[in-house]
Formats: C-alpha cells, structure tokens, sequence
C-alpha cells in the first residue's frame, strides 16, 4: 500500500508517522495514534461524533483526509483537559447526567466546547444551532443543552467554577438520590473502551460479503482467489459451520450466514479475515457467488395470500407468529354500544440509529475457550445459541459485553458474532468486525411497521363496550423477536383501559424486507398508537374531554387486563391527574379547538423557530457541514408546496 | 387564516416490566471489601441508561458505604452470575433487586460478627454512608474498620442472590395469563404549532408523567424520559425506513432523518411512585414506557391544532399539506357525521 509521511501537532505533542495514504483523518487518529475518543457513528459527516479542532476550527474527521491535515494543529476529546482531570464543559456533563450511551458524547463534547470558544456568551438558541450537527440517539437532547448552558455560565464568568462541583445534599438515603453517573468522566473524556476502540496483538480483520438479492437461491459459492491472496487469513461461508445452524430470539430460523438462499438485501453470505481492512475488502470482490433470482414478498398482507412466494420451508403460510386475546363476548359488547367507531392506523419501519455501529472481536484462549466481545444486549442467550452453532459446550463459549453505544433492542440479534467466532476458531488469532453505517442500516433489525384495524364500541356515556383489534406486522426475512413483538403488543393492545368485551389478534409475517425485531417498547408503542388516536376520536364525537373518557374506562387496582390478570396496584389515576395539572390542561372535548385554547405558549414550552430562522440555521448549518432533520423537512415540504 | 396553528393533545399508556408472560430470573453475588469498599459482580453492562449508577446506590444503600467506593464488575459469561438481557425495562427491576438482595446478605454476615464484637444485638446496627453504629449506644465505627474487624475474626463477608418475577405464559386459545408482576402507567401531554404552508409540525412541549415505582436516581429516570420523548418525537413526524423490492433508500443519516437538537420540545416530567409491592427495593422501571405515549399525543394535538387526523405514521410535511386540501371538505363531513350520531343517539336515548 502506497504510503506517506505526516507531521502534525496532535494534542499538544508532535506526531512523526508514515501511514497509508488513502486514510482520513479519523483513521489515522484512531488507527495510527489510538486516539479512540473520536468514534464513527457514520463516516459520512452527518453525526458528528468523529469532530476535532484542525487549527482551531472544528471539523469531522470522517471527511477529512489525513494528509490534508499534515502540518496541522489537531486537538481531540483526550487533549481538552490533563489526565485526571476535566474542562467546564465535561464536568458539566457529568453534573448534569448529559451522557448515556456515551457514543455521541466526545462529539458533543467538542461541538459545545466549539460553541463556547467563539461565543462564550452562548444563548441556549445559539447553543441548540451549534449542536445541530450532532446526533444523540439517547438523552432527547435535554440534559446536554442544561450542562452547555451551565458550563457557558461558568465560562462567561456569570457563576462561580464551584457550581460544577456541587451536588444536592445527601439525605438518609441513596434511593432518590440524584448520584452523579459513575460512568460520566470515562465517557466525557473519549476514555471508555467500546468494541471497535479496541485492539489485541495479531488482530485480524473481517469484513462481510452481503446479498444484493431480497429472494435468490445461491447456487454456488467460489472463494478460492480469495483465499490464495496474499494477507487473507480465512474466507467463511455456511460450510464452515459445525453444529446446528441457526439463532433468533425466539424461533432459530437465522443461519450465521445465508445457507442455500438470501432472504433479504444485505445478509451475509460469505465473510472474509484479513491482515487489514484494506485486504479483506479486497477479497471480498474475489468472491465469487452465483444466485438465481426468486419471486420477491415486499408486503405483509401479500404474504398471506394463497400462493404467495414462500420464505421458509417450516412456515409454508408466511406466519411468523399469531397471538391471540379473548374477554367477554365482542358480539354481545357492539350490540350494547350507542356508537361504533372503525378505523385503520399504520406504523412505519423504523431503525435505532444507535450511534455505535456494530461492532466485536472474537479470539480463541488458552483453555479452547471461544470468547466474544461485543455490544450485545444479551450475552446469556447468545452463549446459549453460539454452543449449539459451534458444537461446543457452553463452558468453551464465553460472551463478554462491551460497553454498548446505545442498544434499544436493536442490539438483541446475533447477527455477526457467530462470524467472528468461526473466523477466529479458523484461524486461531483474534478477529475484530466493524460494522459501516450503511452495513449496520441493512443487516439489523427495525421496528415493526404494523397496520392495526379497529373497532371500538361505546356508550353514549363514554363506556367501552367492546373492542375488536387486529394488527398485522412484517417480521422480515427472519423471526429475530417478532413472536415476542406480538406478544407484547397484544397483551398491550387495548391500552391501560378495562374492557370486558375484546378480540385482539396480532400476526407477523415473513418477507424478503429488512428483518424486524426487538425496538424499545416491543411492539407496545404501535398498538397505542392505535388504541390512544381511537379514544380521541371517541372523546370528540361524545362530546368528553380527553382525560375524562381515558378516566371513565382506567384500569383500577383489581381490574382484569385484557389477559384477565387483577391488577394489585394501578397508578393510572395518578399520572392522569400529574399531567392533567402538569400541563394547565384546559378542560374540553378534543374538537379542534387549538385556535381558542387558553393553556397554550406558557413558560414550559419551547419558543417555535421560524421559518426564516430555521433556513439560515440550515445555511451556517450547511457551511460548517452540518445538518438538521428540522431544516431537511422544510426542503422537503416546500419541494411539494 | 393564521399560516401557524397551535394545539394540544394527549395520550395515556401502560407498559409492564421485566420479560414478557414467562419467568424472569438475575443473580448477583456481592463482597464487603477493604477499606469499606464493596464489589459487586452481575451479568449487566451499562447500554446508556444508567444501570451502572443505580446499581452502586442500591448496593451502597443496602451495605452502607458510598456509591463511588462500589466496583461493579464485567458482564462477562464466564465469570459473572446469569443475570440475562439488557433490555425489556428489566433491569432496575430484576438486577436491582437481586443486587439489593446480595448486598443485604453480605451485610448481614457483617452485622453479625460486628454485634458479637460490641456485644450488642445485630438488629441495633445501622450503616449509611461509611459508618456502622449501634442504635442506643456510643458505638460507631468507620466502615473500613468494620470490615477489618470482621476479616480479623476470619469472616469474608459475602453475599449472593437470585431474583425471580413470576409472570406466566399465556393460554393459546383466549391468551389469558399474567404476563408481568408490575405494571407502570404514564400520560403525555403534547403542544404543537403546525404551518399550514409547509406542513411542518413543530413540537413546543411535552408534559410527560409516568409511574416508576421508585425513583432511584431521578434525574437518570428524567434522562430515560426525556430519550424516549424525542424518540417517539422522531417516529411521530419524521423517521423512516424505506425499502422498495427489499432494497433500501434510506441507507444513511443524509436519507434517515433523526431529530437534531433543534427538534426537541421542552420536556416537563413529572415522576410519580406507586412503589411495587412484589419486590424489595419497589423500583419498577422507565426505559421503554417512556416512548409509548409521544407519538399518539403529538397527533392528537396536531388534530386540535388543524383538524386532521393522522393515522398512518409519520406526519410528515406532505402529507400534512395533503390531508390539509382535502381539509374542508373533510370537515364537512366530519361535521354531518357528527350531526348523524348525535341524531342517532338522541334516538337511542328515546327508545
Ligand atoms: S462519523 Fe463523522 S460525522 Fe459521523
Ligand atoms: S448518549 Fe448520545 S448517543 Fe448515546
């Protein structure tokens, strides 16, 4: 590889390195400098977290290349304070509990540090422009935009440096206790260690040959020129499998790798370990792999249709899983109803965005021991299956869990930890896989896009009677935690009401979309989606306020949920009444009367941003390469006005 | 007609906690160390929501040392109790427990050989915050000593626990069962301006109030709601995932639009306790409950701010503006359908 000599000042000391030529900037501070605190949550300049200061300016080193920053003048997360100790902007990090995952945090760090060094007089508009190019998955901005404003107060020399020391006093307890988070100085300082920050001698690296097919049967795979090339180290397919193939959260219907056909874009089919990077992505084009192309199932009520395209052989109807709920007698519940209302509600695919791509190694120890290190959110079950896959016992499989970047479900599905363990088991040296953005955005699981029918009978004095609700999911290619999916949405269905008379049936099914699996409320947050937009429209055409019909029907301590479990506790009552007054709720039936609302813009809202505002964020926005999801809407929207 | 219109909305929800309609299980092992120090050890590593923290002030409050003087080891399968997945708004709840159950075990043996050392009764010793002492006594000693003491009679003190919830799988014919032992409940409340020349749906604020059990760590309960808020925020008006034939078009930040920090209502929680009577620190949990309620919320209160009604997710801009021309003559019907009902249900109050 052609190589290049750079000279820089990084942190304060000078750097001397030949490296190779083709890096950016973040390759090198991480690779060649193991100045890991700047992390790639995308590599494309859209998150922000890979930012550092070049000669003062801040800049994503993911667009960067390396050696237009030779002769510069680089500060990173690591060079802001000494070891040991932490800039006003950290500290106020970790007073306020601004970091969670952790991934996005150097990142912001730099972008608030940016903000106050050019306007140490920052207002919180100001603040919230500055940090608009970068994305946090986790803390919903809050806790961030309170410790850069704290920070700024220090920093303009409006408040003593002794406030970021302070705490609440200590009462009798440590329950209820706003305890700073322990984890805080590690991950304000780009210290803490996640998967893809670390490296063991003689590490090897793997990089994934994906299916371009949604359908196809794989009639041939080829890898021997990828094999014979200099620096590969191994090449794996399904073949290298021992045991019994196959994971899921529930059904194990997920080779390690495709075994036989694709069943969606992007899943992997071969995986090769190599010297670098570099190499591996090589090899990957000297595979050779021969597909013939099978009829395609994009939609999830075409699945169930007779004759539609079959997707596993064990599941000849494409019903991944049914769950039904029965009470009382529907029948009978519409008959007494005085009004029935019916509707349809969807949900879209929805993906989790953590900033931390996948990412793990895998090494083979001294006792046979096959241990794998990663972000997973469920090293137990993942112990479980990689035994059966590689025919050891559990004993010789060991699952460490890295820090994770941010999980929200999405991090439940073995999709890539059994590659790295075959590849290490191949090879006996340690193997490390990082995911790109893009990979991560294909090969992992979504939340399920859902269509709910709905029936709902009521009385005219605001009573449910009745409720019929169906809601079809598409699962995907694979299982992964769709039956859990459904599980949780039914029992959840109907919403935290006391309905005698229901019929719930949740189905997901198989197609040759992205798979869906386990996000952040489990199929909970689709149907209330439904459930909460049905009492609305109920609430309107009988004339009850909002709060009042959702507390005519509340599920009360020894209530039968929609499984016909009493409740021993029911707080229902009490967070109605907390947000009713919370809010200075105005009392009235939700008919459209926004326009003579009297509870509206008080000090507990958010000032709304202007059009004209908002566009001339998105400029300096665009010219310090940033982005807003904000701004990116009004193009869209005046694009079709 | 204002190019602006404001409005408000509402939604209620339910969640439970810890895995769904099956047992769920944790174990913790826990050592009173050197120097008033402790070491926990539980399969559980921090994904961002503070478990961490919360672990240390449950362990520091059951051993009567300091959170920071808590070292919580590896999640690590071959060396660490099963503690299973992070994830299912478990992990207060089941690690939480097991580790306060450890914890109080290991502090027990403690107690014991410290009230044999001051002959006095083990139920008369207290420790909080680095401190033992005996109750109706002068007797009060620093925690690194008792320890010390402790060892010195040859004890290590050491504890180790299981937690079980005892939810049940449900029948396959009707689905009767009881999926979880706790429940939580929470209401959102959301305000938002939509311009009705873009489509844009601005969310100004979002009063968000949820039942927790017990607030460990308050401010990592508001962190959990305020991520879930601008999560449900970012699935209610713009996220999306877009496959045509299975292939993406969507396949990176510049496509899959998140919220940014511009985007971000003010959130104003309010947490309330109803502590969980099943278990023994009466935490229950926030992780996932959070989002649940934001979405509906936000377009009930785009319903009262233009009078549509979105119920295919996301509201995006357009197809605000769409649902916004075929508007009048949608209200016009929502208003002789309203018409019809009340007529027909002042019928039915006659018959
Ligand atoms: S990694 Fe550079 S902006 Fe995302
Ligand atoms: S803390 Fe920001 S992405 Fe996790």
């Amino acid at each position: 590889m052609p190589k290049m000599k750079l000279e820089m000042e990084v942190n304060n000391r000078k750097v001397v390195k030949e490296t190779d030529t083709h890096k950016r900037l973040i390759d090198f501070l991480r690779e060649d400098l193991n100045l890991t605190g700047t992390k790639e949550g995308c590599g494309a300049g859209e998150c922000g977290t890979c930012s550092v200061f070049v000669d003062g300016k801040l800049v994503k080193s993911c667009l960067m290349p390396a050696a237009k920053a030779n002769g510069a003048k680089i500060e990173t997360i690591e060079g802001l304070a000494k070891p040991g100790e932490l800039t006003p902007v950290q500290k106020a990090f970790h007073k306020t509990g601004a970091s969670q995952c952790g991934y996005c945090i150097p990142g912001m760090v730099m972008a608030a540090t940016a903000c106050l060094r050019e306007n140490p007089k920052a207002g919180i508009e100001e603040i919230k422009e500055r940090l608009g190019g970068n994305i946090c998955r986790c803390t919903g901005y809050t806790k961030i935009f309170e410790a850069v404003e704290i920070a700024r107060s220090v920093v303009a020399g409006e408040a003593p440096a002794g406030v970021l020391d302070e705490d609440e006093p200590l009462g009798e307890s440590y329950i209820g206790h706003n305890v700073r988070r322990l984890d805080a100085p590690s991950k304000v300082t780009g210290r803490l260690k996640y998967a893809a920050d670390m490296k063991l001698p003689d590490m090897l690296q793997m990089q994934v040959l994906r299916s371009p097919h949604a359908h196809a049967r794989i009639v041939s795979i080829d890898t021997s020129e990828a094999e014979a090339m200099d620096g590969v180290a191994c090449v794996i397919t399904a073949d290298d499998v021992p045991g019994k193939d196959g994971f899921g959260v529930f059904v194990h219907d997920q080779p390690i790798m495709a075994r036989g056909k694709v069943r969606h874009v992007g899943e992997a089919v071969a995986a090769v370990a190599a010297e670098d990077l570099v190499t591996a992505r090589r090899a990957l084009s000297k595979i050779k792999v021969e597909y013939e192309v099978l009829p395609g199932l994009f939609d999830a009520e075409e699945a169930l249709k007779p004759g539609a395209p079959v997707i596993h052989d064990y599941a000849p109807g494409n019903v991944v899983k049914h769950i039904p709920v029965r009470k009382g007698d529907v029948e009978k519940g519409f008959a007494e109803a005085d009004l029935i209302l019916e509707d349809d509600f969807s949900t879209q695919q929805v993906e989790h965005a953590y900033l931390e791509p996948e990412a793990g190694v895998a090494y083979v120890d001294a006792d046979d021991v096959v241990t794998v290190i990663s972000p997973s959110q469920n090293i137990t079950h993942h112990r479980h299956m990689l035994a059966d896959i590689i025919a050891k016992p559990i004993n010789k499989v060991r699952f460490i869990m890295s820090p994770v970047g941010g999980g929200f479900g999405g991090k439940e599905d073995m999709i890539y930890q059994g590659m790295l363990a075959l590849a290490a088991m191949k090879t006996h040296r340690p193997v490390q896989l990082n995911f790109t953005r893009e990979e991560s955005l294909i090969a992992s699981a979504k939340r399920h896009p859902s269509r709910v029918h709905y029936r709902m009978g009521l009385k005219r004095d605001g009573r449910i009677t009745a409720v019929e609700f169906s809601m079809l999911s598409d699962g995907g290619a694979y299982g992964m935690s769709s039956e859990g999916v459904m599980r949780k949405a039914a029992i959840l269905s109907c919403g935290p009401y006391e309905i005698e008379n229901l019929k719930v049936d949740t189905r997901a099914v198989y197609t040759n979309n992205t798979p869906s699996g386990a996000f952040r409320t489990f199929g909970g947050m689709q149907a209330q989606f439904a459930t909460e937009s049905m009492m609305d429209m109920a609430a309107e055409a009988l004339d009850l306020d909002p709060f009042e019909i959702r507390r005519i029907n509340m599920m009360k301590i020894g209530s039968l949920t929609h499984t016909q479990q009493a409740l021993k506790t029911a707080s229902l009552d009490r967070v109605l009444d907390a947000a009713e007054k919370a809010s200075r709720w105005e009392k009235g039936a939700p008919k459209v009367r926004g326009a003579t609302r009297q509870d509206l813009d008080g000090p507990d809202t958010r000032k709304s941003c202007t059009l004209g505002a908002r566009i001339a964020a998105e400029v300096s926005g665009a010219e310090k390469g940033q982005r807003s999801g904000a701004s990116e809407k009004t193009k869209d929207s005046e694009r079709v006005a | 007609m204002t190019r602006t219109k404001r409005g408000r909305g509402m939604a209620a929800s339910w969640y439970g906690i810890a895995r769904t309609a099956t047992i769920d299980r944790a174990g913790a092992w826990a050592e009173l160390d050197d120097g008033g120090t402790a070491k926990i050890v539980t399969g559980v590593t921090e994904i961002g929501e503070g478990i961490l923290t919360v672990l240390a002030q449950v362990a520091a409050d059951e051993l009567g040392i300091r959170p920071e003087d808590v070292t919580i080891g590896d999640n690590d399968t071959a060396r660490s109790p099963e503690a299973a997945h992070a994830g299912a708004t478990r992990q207060t709840y089941m690690i939480g427990n097991s580790v306060a159950l450890a914890s109080r075990e290991a502090r027990n043996v403690l107690f014991e050989q410290i009230a044999d050392h001051w002959e006095v009764e083990a139920d008369q010793l207290r420790a909080f915050n680095g401190e033992i002492w005996a109750l109706e006594t002068n007797l009060r000693i620093s925690m690194s000593d008792a320890v010390a003491i402790c060892k010195g009679r040859g004890v290590v003190p050491l504890g180790s626990a299981s937690f079980t919830a005892h939810g049940t799988g449900l029948d396959p014919v009707d689905g009767r069962g009881a999926p979880w032992q706790a429940y939580v409940f929470g209401t959102q409340v959301a305000e938002v301006e939509v311009d009705t020349y873009t489509g844009e749906v601005q969310v100004l604020g979002i009063w968000a109030a949820h039942d927790v059990g017990r607030a460990i760590n308050p401010r990592g309960v508001e962190g959990q709601i305020e991520g879930g808020v601008v999560q449900g925020l970012g699935q209610a008006l713009m996220e999306e995932y877009i496959t045509v034939d299975g292939h993406t078009t969507t396949h990176g930040f510049a496509k899959y639009i998140l919220p940014t920090s511009l985007d971000v209502p003010q959130i104003n929680c309010v947490i309330v306790e109803d502590p969980d009577p099943e278990s023994p620190l009466q935490a229950k949990g926030i992780g996932e409950p959070a989002l649940v309620p934001t979405a509906p919320a936000i377009m009930n209160a785009i319903y009262d701010a233009i009078g549509v009604r979105i119920k295919s997710l996301p509201a995006t801009p357009e197809k605000i503006l769409k649902a916004l021309r075929e508007h009048s003559s949608d209200r016009q019907m929502i208003a002789n359908a309203n018409r019809e009902e009340r007529a027909r249900l002042h019928e039915r109050s006659a018959t």
